[in-house]
């Protein structure tokens, strides 16, 4: 029996090892790139980068006009897709529960969740920058918006399914109507969840680069026209970081920071939200 | 069929035999008459030709083993089963004479003169001072004066205002889970409903709580018919003036609670009161 006990002792301690292998080669890699890019990218951080254009090669310049665009593009494409996933979503969790609608949406809804960016970009190159004739800022905000929608639908459904039934029940039980249990009821019990739900799609879209390739393209010249080619963070690192030019490589690098510590920060505040939940 | 007919005798006259304590002026109007309901979840049929009237202003207990069917009788009274697609009843639900079950009710408007308390307190996620205002809102609009009063009385009614008047603005979450349920109670006291509904309101809560609603029930008899839900025999004995007893979906027995504790005619309503089985 002491022999079959030592045994199982010793697994564990192997187990225990394999996993904290893991979890430091894993980690390690993240902090790898972490490091690397506050080593490259915070050294050419400066005022400069916040105020002036993209330059040409051997020019000093910054990164105002991709901000600007990665910003709109970015918004836009969040209150397109916001409402929309957040319909979806209650329609699902509070409607349709019971319905074969929601099971076909659901799945549909999985697919698009895990579909290649790129795919995406090229669907609304089909149906928006060919038929137009030219790429726009438009066409991207939209092809960012289809990739936001899926994973508002998915947090939103889950959020409101966790709102316990009793709630609705006893909101319901004192006559009010559905859409007001919905409205003040349940959105509010699952307020910082879904709100999580939002960021999170705002960090997901903020890196994405090749649907904007197909859509928004570029622009090396301030504009905030969104019937225009536009310019935004991913594709400008894309672009500059593949050059031969030395500062071009540099402001890729703190492009790539500049967005790292923006999806950060948005991780944190989802963090936080999520927390507050609990403990409120 | 044997069972059904026991159940139906022991119910056979509409007003129940003059107890030790039985009303002894007037005749008892009826506010709430079940006629022969039957409820499906389902294929399940989980009531079985119930009949069983509610008294105005009086308290009526509900008791029996878990599953016979007490909470889903209590959920038909309002109709809230109709939120769940496969769930339906057949049979008369009577409020003053009109039949609440037939379809085309407008079951806002009933459900603001049932009220119902539930089994795990439920306050929104929202303020004390939210959680009362809300309901009224929906069916009044009153100056801000008035509706602070009202609040203000709910609050009061259900005795739970001086732990609550010096942090009205906070979450009604905050609150004990005795004090939550007394909120919950002063929510549907406040929107003035004809019925209230209790499904094992005190199941979640200590006795010092559970004692604080029963007194509440005690004076809310004055003004409202209640329906309580309980797995505890003492307090059926305690808060109730009619208790009826129910078992595997059937309604055994029923008659003013000091009958039913002393001398039911039901052989099962005797063996689940003594405590031999259930």
């Amino acid at each position: 029996m002491l022999d079959l006990y030592a045994r199982r002792r010793h697994r564990n301690t192997m187990v225990l090892v394999l996993s904290i292998g893991a979890t430091v080669v894993g980690l390690g890699w993240l902090v790898m790139i972490l490091g690397t890019l506050l080593y490259e990218g915070f050294s050419g951080l400066s005022l400069a980068v916040f105020t002036e254009m993209t330059p040409p090669p051997g020019a000093a310049g910054g990164l105002l006009n991709p901000i600007m665009g990665s910003l709109m593009i970015t918004v836009i494409a969040v209150l397109i897709g916001t409402p929309i996933g957040i319909l979806a979503g209650t329609y699902m969790a509070e409607y349709g529960k019971y319905a074969k609608l929601s099971m076909v949406v659901r799945f549909i809804n999985d697919i698009l969740l895990s579909a290649p960016s790129i795919v995406i970009g090229l669907f609304v190159y089909e149906i928006m920058v060919a038929p137009m004739g030219h790429f726009s800022g438009w066409a991207g905000a939209v092809a960012l918006a289809i990739i936001v929608i899926p994973v508002v639908v998915r947090t939103t459904e889950d959020m409101l399914a966790l709102v316990p039934k009793e709630l609705r029940e006893a909101a319901t039980a004192l006559g009010m109507p559905r859409a007001h249990v919905i409205g003040y009821v349940s959105y509010r019990a699952a307020r910082a969840g879904m709100i999580t739900g939002v960021l999170l799609a705002v960090a997901r879209i903020s890196g994405e680069t090749a649907p904007l390739l197909f859509t928004a393209l570029n622009n090396q010249f301030f504009s905030t026209d969104l019937n225009a080619p536009i310019s935004s963070l991913p594709v400008v690192i894309f672009q500059f970081a593949l050059s031969p030019y030395a500062d071009w490589q540099k402001l890729a690098w703190i492009g790539a920071l500049i967005i790292t510590m923006a999806v950060l920060a948005l991780s944190i505040t989802a963090r936080a939200l999520a927390g507050s939940r609990k403990s409120s | 069929m044997n069972s059904m007919d026991t159940a139906n005798t022991a119910i056979a006259p509409p007003v129940p035999v003059a107890g030790k304590d039985a009303e002894p002026h007037g005749k008892l109007a009826e506010k709430v008459l079940v006629r022969n309901l039957d409820f499906y979840y389902g294929d399940h049929r989980a009531l079985k030709t119930v009949n069983v009237p509610l008294y105005d202003r009086k308290v009526t207990a509900f008791i029996g083993p878990s599953g016979c069917g007490k909470s889903t009788l209590l959920r038909i009274l309002n109709r809230i089963y109709d939120l769940y697609p496969n769930q339906r009843a057949e049979g008369e639900v009577l409020l003053d004479g009109h039949n609440i079950i037939e379809p085309g009710q407008d079951l806002n408007l009933l459900r603001a003169r049932i009220g119902m308390v539930f089994q795990k307190p439920t306050p929104f996620p929202m303020s004390i001072y939210e959680n009362i205002a809300f309901g009224i809102r929906l069916y009044e609009k009153l100056p801000r004066a008035e509706l602070d009063q009202r609040v203000e009385s709910a609050l009061r009614r259900a005795a739970i205002w001086d732990e609550a008047k010096d942090k009205l603005q906070a979450n009604g979450l905050s609150l004990s889970g005795g004090q939550q349920q007394r909120l919950c109670i002063a929510r549907t006291v406040a929107i003035k409903p004809e019925v209230i509904l209790l499904d094992e309101p005190c199941s979640a809560l200590d006795p010092i709580s559970t004692a604080k609603i029963e007194e509440l029930i005690d004076e809310l008899k004055d003004d409202y018919t209640i329906a309580i839900v309980t797995h505890n025999m003492q307090q059926a004995a305690r808060v109730s003036d009619y208790t009826a007893f129910m078992y595997l979906g059937e309604l055994v027995e029923f008659d003013t609670t000091s009958k039913m504790f002393t001398t039911p005619t039901d052989r099962r309503t005797q063996d689940y009161i003594t405590g031999r089985f259930g």
